[in-house]
């Protein structure tokens, strides 16, 4: 984030991996502590890197475009395809670096404007919808609560106050499911945007971008966080921050690690001796 | 005879996006026109001191009903310098002066700006809003992109 949230005050002593992480968290962060403590240990404190992924290139590709088109809404400019195409052409390339895609990037990249095309046709946002917010860094406060500060970037807030995040995904996603799975985010979010502005969510949408050969578009919508979610949300917190003190990366051996991108190096670990 | 007639009108804004104005009026008789230029300096000072020293009484503000109705200790609210009155977070609205002092810009543009997006001057953008605005200047003077970075890399944020 370049705005405010590590917008420091002036030079600070040089700070562990695993202090920072104690200072601050995200939706991102929290996630990947849930799901496995060892694979949040290999990327956020030994900041391991791994090559991109085809799934994820399509995935960024994608959001930078809906990104200028929320932009451009933003900005009160006329929507122009071919100018959109111009930015998912460009972004493919730039975004590229070293991807392995045994021969699927040409079936890949089409795929990725279908489905592009497809949201722009079934879109509930109307094209002089103004957003209220474009991909906002934001922060909060929790220290009240013993608790880090929380910190996001908001895809998009509609001008209602409606939190919309953005998914591509490979399968149809179960209305019930979906909101249960992504519900660290959305309750990160919710909280996120009544620190910022003083006011509670209109409601929460998550736009997922089905990948099919026949693109498809499903909107699942929630109402505004109710206070239990945020307990829970604020004990998962809790322990985020315990475990961080007792370093307590252990492994979670399950189907998430199907796609892991640490399987090998999870597969060496010794316990930590 | 000559009629001249005066007004003076002020409305300043106050905390909680209100705001309040006064104008005092006055006419009187010049005997010739080479009266005027001095007789309208005289009652532009004349009514400007007047407006001054009354608009300064607040009296009630929305949401501060359990003031007594009449301000802290039973006296009248006096006005809070404007730039009190920021809505963001002290280091947003620090960044916004740094880049608006830095780059030279308009301060009425940047007003302007906050505005066309949010409906609502710079001081009034909730954080939300002055985060969208920042990016904006940044990118307009040349500092940044729009937000790709996010999208560059394997990993979370």
């Amino acid at each position: 984030m370049i705005a405010i949230v590590e917008n420091g005050a002036g030079p600070v002593a040089e700070v562990s991996p695993l202090e920072k992480l104690k200072r601050t968290v995200s939706a991102s962060r929290l996630n990947c502590w849930l799901q496995c403590r060892l694979k949040f240990y290999f990327r956020y404190v030994l900041k391991l890197t791994k090559p991109k992924t085809p799934a994820l290139h399509f995935g960024s590709v994608v959001h930078l475009v809906l990104q200028q088109w929320n932009l451009t809404r933003w900005r009160k400019q006329p929507f122009e395809l071919e100018k959109l195409k111009s930015v998912f052409t460009t972004g493919w390339l730039d975004q590229g670096g070293r991807i392995e895609w045994d021969g699927e990037e040409p079936e890949q990249k089409q795929t990725a404007w279908l489905t592009l095309e497809k949201y722009f046709c079934d879109t509930p946002i109307k094209a002089d919808e103004l957003p209220a917010a474009v991909e906002v860094p934001v922060e909060a406060d929790l220290s009240q609560h013993g608790l880090p500060q929380l910190i996001g970037v908001l895809d998009l807030v509609r001008a209602v106050g409606r939190i919309v995040d953005f998914k591509t995904t490979g399968k149809t996603p179960d209305e019930a499911l979906t909101l249960h799975q992504n519900g660290v985010q959305l309750d990160c979010y919710s909280v996120l945007y009544r620190e910022a502005t003083g006011q509670r969510e209109a409601g929460r949408e998550l736009h997922h971008l089905v990948k099919t050969k026949n693109p498809k578009l499903v909107i699942t919508t929630t109402g505004p966080m109710p206070e239990y979610q945020r307990s829970r949300l604020f004990r998962l917190m809790e322990n985020y921050v315990e475990g961080l003190d007792r370093e307590d990366f252990v492994p979670a051996p399950g189907f998430g690690c199907l796609g892991c991108e640490f399987l090998n190096e999870c597969r060496q670990w010794n316990g930590g001796h | 005879m000559i009629l001249f007639e005066a007004n003076y009108s002020k409305k300043i804004g106050l905390p909680g996006y209100s705001s309040h104005q006064f104008s005092v009026s006055l006419k009187t008789e010049l005997a010739d026109v080479g009266q005027v230029q001095t007789e309208s300096s005289r009652l532009y000072a004349l009514l400007q001191q007047s407006v001054d020293s009354n608009i300064k009484q607040v009296g009630f503000l929305p949401g501060e009903a359990k003031t007594n109705g009449n301000g802290q200790n039973g006296h009248p609210h006096s006005v809070r310098p404007a730039e009190e009155t920021w809505k963001c977070s002290p280091a947003q609205k620090e960044l916004i002066l740094k880049i608006t002092d830095e780059h030279k810009l308009d301060k009425t543009q940047v007003d302007q700006l906050a505005l066309d997006r949010f409906g609502k001057g710079v001081k009034a953008l909730n954080k939300l809003e002055a985060s969208g605005l920042i990016d904006e200047l940044l990118v307009q003077t040349g500092q940044s992109q729009p937000r790709t970075g996010r999208f560059s890399k394997a990993g979370g944020r």
